[in-house]
């Protein structure tokens, strides 16, 4: 093909050119879909999809109710990385051998070996990201050369961003596979413990006894000094592993985390969409227009920052709850809301300086007097240069907005009772801390210095990435971003 | 435009941002789902009481004639009564029990990180890449991605079975005080009270201000990294200036710039964070005054005491621009000068 077809065909154009690098990343994707289908059918399952149906009309609902079938059908498909094809649980035989657990294995070591096989299917998922993205690049892109090429590049060598990068990863993957990853599940375990039992030896009556969750997590408690104690990575005494010990209440440590994990990680992106989408449209805004618009903005923002951040989401998620919108995904969607209304004029600080540089370059005049729309500008010739900068600090601020959903939750606000979040663990080991069962608090608070270190991390590798040349933080967003609004 | 006609146009500008702070408040209290008359009652659901609430609190008036009394009754520092709380109490005087506790932990959160964080930075910055510099730069990073309750509990629960855990009483070291309760701060002139007052607050500014002190440390590193570079540094040097000299009147000097708005936003940071922090060591103040008056449903003391919060960071705002006119003569020269 001549180089001038190149310039002009469309990218469905330059695929059907050249369709074979493109079919072989669609085929691994397929793959790796396929061995996990149940799992995904299972999540677009679990969505409220009563009430979509209720809503539509009659003649309507019995082909609902048959693609509901259907669905169900193949949510019940078996998956690959799924508790049942690798099962923990399990009781032992007093000859020391284990029954009900995969392969006969101990439950520590099936668990175990699920997480490493969710890990590497994960791992393998971000190979396949890359790996497309270079197919991309070099197989369909209109350009030979692009900045964010550079960018790119320069990230790949900096330890301290690829660091980051690697926490957030486990971060994200500990909450996608939430459900396959904890030794029990959140509904047999945390929500309703007496609808379901389980099984174990036992060496009064010398036989295979059953016995309901909540009986079983009664007698596996942490309770410090003198009380009982399932510390981490132990056994209770109905054979059951507990990778991060128990609960004072006897439940499963570790599922509860990536159980909260996903609460966290969900507050943080959509909260974040929403203060970024706003901070982007904003700095565009006022960067193009200048004058009255601008200082309506700086108005608006100064005011909501004038109220300390944490205290009018308590005080706003307090009056919210006693309504609908407090009951979405347990008041995860008010929290994501509440964040994003208050954290919008932080990030619109961050971008609106390269915002403003790149309004006084000269191809911006020269897109002016060509007469192009102003939205057109904006998007094509000045996001480009803001998306960056956007990125750096919605690293920062995810970090903040998981201290600060913690910190709530620590209070016993935000979050509904029972849906496990992370503050709630740390206040549930609160008066544990300096008893054996100091896990409780410990792990908890650990593993969020260590993902709030990752964003950290990986905002610096973006910063360094996007703009080598200022490895100096003047203005103060950096820091208030990262601080949760002092959580 | 001079250096203080900007300054006064940043005063100026304060005015409209307290109005539409007091307004998002108002909009949130009155014209949320819940109504402040019968969350003041309670379950009772007296209906006799509910009206008397209702018509002392104005909400039988129309709502804009409302929000006219709400602005009125705060611009002129009325504050009205606590409810629930602390009922029939004027707010002015529940601030004045509840703030100097406040104010004695934020005046150390501030205080603490800029002479511990500041001189770790510092020295980092002047030893770059030692072992020295990497383990301060490390803590410094890992100490600031700290939640503060967590931090918190951590603190408490260590320091109150310091006896087991390290053989040292914490509580009974130099002056009795105790852990988890509001500190004594009278007669703070009396050097015994006054240490004593500062070991109670100890903890809770240091928990306070850890994300601070991370970022002071970070923060003045690189600006002596970058000052440590400048012409006048090096003409200095040529000049045969002293090494000590130069690094406390040209380096010091010059990479304390940056760090004004850092300090004074962390100020304001203190009053969000102060909730938690209070609360897990028991420190009853404006903090402590505003969670518990949020979970008990006192909205007219919440009202009044979220303004006096927008006064504050409004306040610390304008303390900010001040030093900022005060140290950098390059300010308010608009794009040319700086």
């Amino acid at each position: 093909m001549s180089v001038v077809d190149d310039e002009d065909a469309t990218l469905r154009e330059r695929l059907a050119d050249e369709p074979v690098p493109a079919l072989r990343v669609l085929a691994v994707v397929a793959v790796l879909v396929a061995v996990e289908f149940g799992a995904l059918a299972n999540l677009v399952m679990s969505l409220p999809w009563d009430a979509v149906g209720a809503a539509l009309p009659g003649f309507l609902q019995g082909a609902a109710a048959t693609i509901a079938g259907v669905g169900d059908g193949l949510a019940g498909l078996p998956t690959l990385l799924s508790r049942s094809v690798i099962d923990n649980a399990g009781y032992q035989l007093p000859s020391g051998e284990w029954v009900g657990t995969f392969m006969g294995l101990s439950p520590a070591a099936a668990w175990l070996l699920r997480v490493a096989l969710i890990y590497a299917y994960g791992f393998v998922w971000l190979l396949v990201g890359w790996w497309s993205y270079l197919v991309y690049r070099d197989n369909y892109r209109h350009a030979d050369w692009a900045p964010v090429d550079d960018m790119v590049g320069r990230f790949r060598n900096h330890s301290w961003g690829l660091f980051g990068l690697a926490i957030i990863f486990a971060f994200v993957v500990l909450a996608v596979f939430a459900p396959a990853l904890g030794p029990t599940t959140v509904d047999a375990n945390i929500a309703d413990p007496y609808l379901h039992s389980i099984e174990y030896y036992s060496e009064e009556t010398g036989g295979v006894e059953e016995i309901y969750v909540g009986d079983a997590n009664g007698e596996s408690q942490s309770r410090g000094q003198g009380g009982e104690n399932v510390g981490p990575m132990q056994y209770d005494q109905y054979d059951r592993f507990h990778p991060f010990g128990t609960l004072p209440s006897g439940k499963d440590l570790f599922t509860f985390m990536a159980a909260g994990a996903r609460v966290s990680l969900f507050i943080g992106v959509a909260s974040l969409v929403l203060a970024g989408g706003a901070a982007v449209v904003f700095a565009l805004a006022t960067a193009y227009y200048k004058g009255l618009v601008d200082l309506g903005i700086v108005i608006a923002s100064d005011s909501i920052q004038a109220l300390p951040q944490l205290l009018v989401i308590m005080l706003a998620s307090f009056v919210l709850s006693g309504t609908w919108l407090a009951n979405l995904y347990n008041g995860g969607v008010v929290l994501a809301l509440l964040f994003g209304l208050t954290g919008w004029p932080g990030l619109w600080r961050a971008v609106r300086g390269p915002a403003l540089q790149v309004s006084e370059r000269e191809w911006i005049d020269a897109a002016k007097s060509f007469g192009q729309r102003p939205s057109v500008t904006m998007r094509k010739h000045m996001l480009p240069y803001v998306v960056g900068y956007l990125l750096i600090y919605a690293s920062l601020t995810l970090g903040g907005v998981i201290i600060g959903v913690a910190g709530l939750s620590f209070l016993g606000l935000g979050i509904n009772a029972p849906t496990p979040e992370w503050g709630r663990a740390v206040s549930a080991g609160q008066p544990y801390v300096a008893t054996p069962s100091w896990h409780i608090s410990l792990l908890p608070g650990i593993l969020i210095v260590i993902v709030v270190t990752g964003f950290n991390a990986l905002g610096d590798g973006i910063r360094d990435a996007i703009d080598p040349q200022s490895d100096v933080e003047t203005g103060q967003q950096d820091q208030t971003a990262a601080a949760g609004g002092g959580a | 435009m001079s250096r203080w006609s900007y300054f006064a146009r940043r005063v100026l500008l304060m005015i409209p941002i307290v109005f539409f702070g007091t307004t998002i408040t108002f909009v949130i209290l009155r014209m949320g789902p819940i109504d402040p008359a019968a969350a003041v009652i309670g379950a009772s659901g007296d209906t006799e009481a509910y009206t008397s609430v209702r018509r002392s609190l104005g909400l039988d008036q129309p709502l804009w004639l409302q929000y006219v009394d709400y602005l009125r009754d705060l611009f002129t520092l009325q504050f009205g009564y606590s409810w629930v709380v602390n009922r029939g109490r004027p707010v002015w005087e529940l601030i004045g029990v509840y703030a100097p506790r406040t104010i004695w932990l934020g005046f150390w959160s501030v205080m603490l990180p800029l002479f511990v964080g500041l001189p770790l930075g510092f020295y980092a910055g002047l030893n770059p890449n030692t072992l020295s510099d990497y383990v301060a730069s490390f803590g410094g990073i890992v100490w600031r991605a700290m939640p503060n309750f967590w931090l918190a509990v951590i603190f408490v629960a260590v320091l109150t079975q310091s006896e087991q855990l390290f053989g040292f009483q914490w509580e009974s070291w130099l002056v009795e005080t105790n852990i988890v309760t509001p500190p004594e701060l009278q007669r703070l002139w009396v050097p015994e009270n006054f240490f004593g007052a500062f070991k109670a607050i100890l903890p809770a500014a240091l928990v306070l201000g850890s994300a601070s002190m991370g970022n002071e440390m970070r923060i003045g590193r690189t600006a002596v990294l970058e000052t440590k570079n400048e012409n006048y540094v090096e003409t200095a040097r040529a000049k045969g200036v002293p090494g000590r000299k130069i690094v406390y009147k040209h380096v010091f000097r010059n990479a304390l710039i940056p760090l004004v708005p850092i300090i004074t936003g962390e100020a304001f940071l203190l009053l969000g964070g102060s909730v938690l922090v209070e609360t897990v060591f028991s420190i009853n103040g404006l903090g402590y005054l505003f969670y518990a008056a949020t979970i008990n449903a006192d909205l007219p003391l919440v009202g009044s005491l979220m303004f006096f919060f927008i006064l504050l960071s409004v306040g610390i705002n304008i303390v900010q621009d001040l030093l900022y006119t005060l140290i950098d003569p390059r300010v308010g020269y608009g794009g040319e000068g700086a």
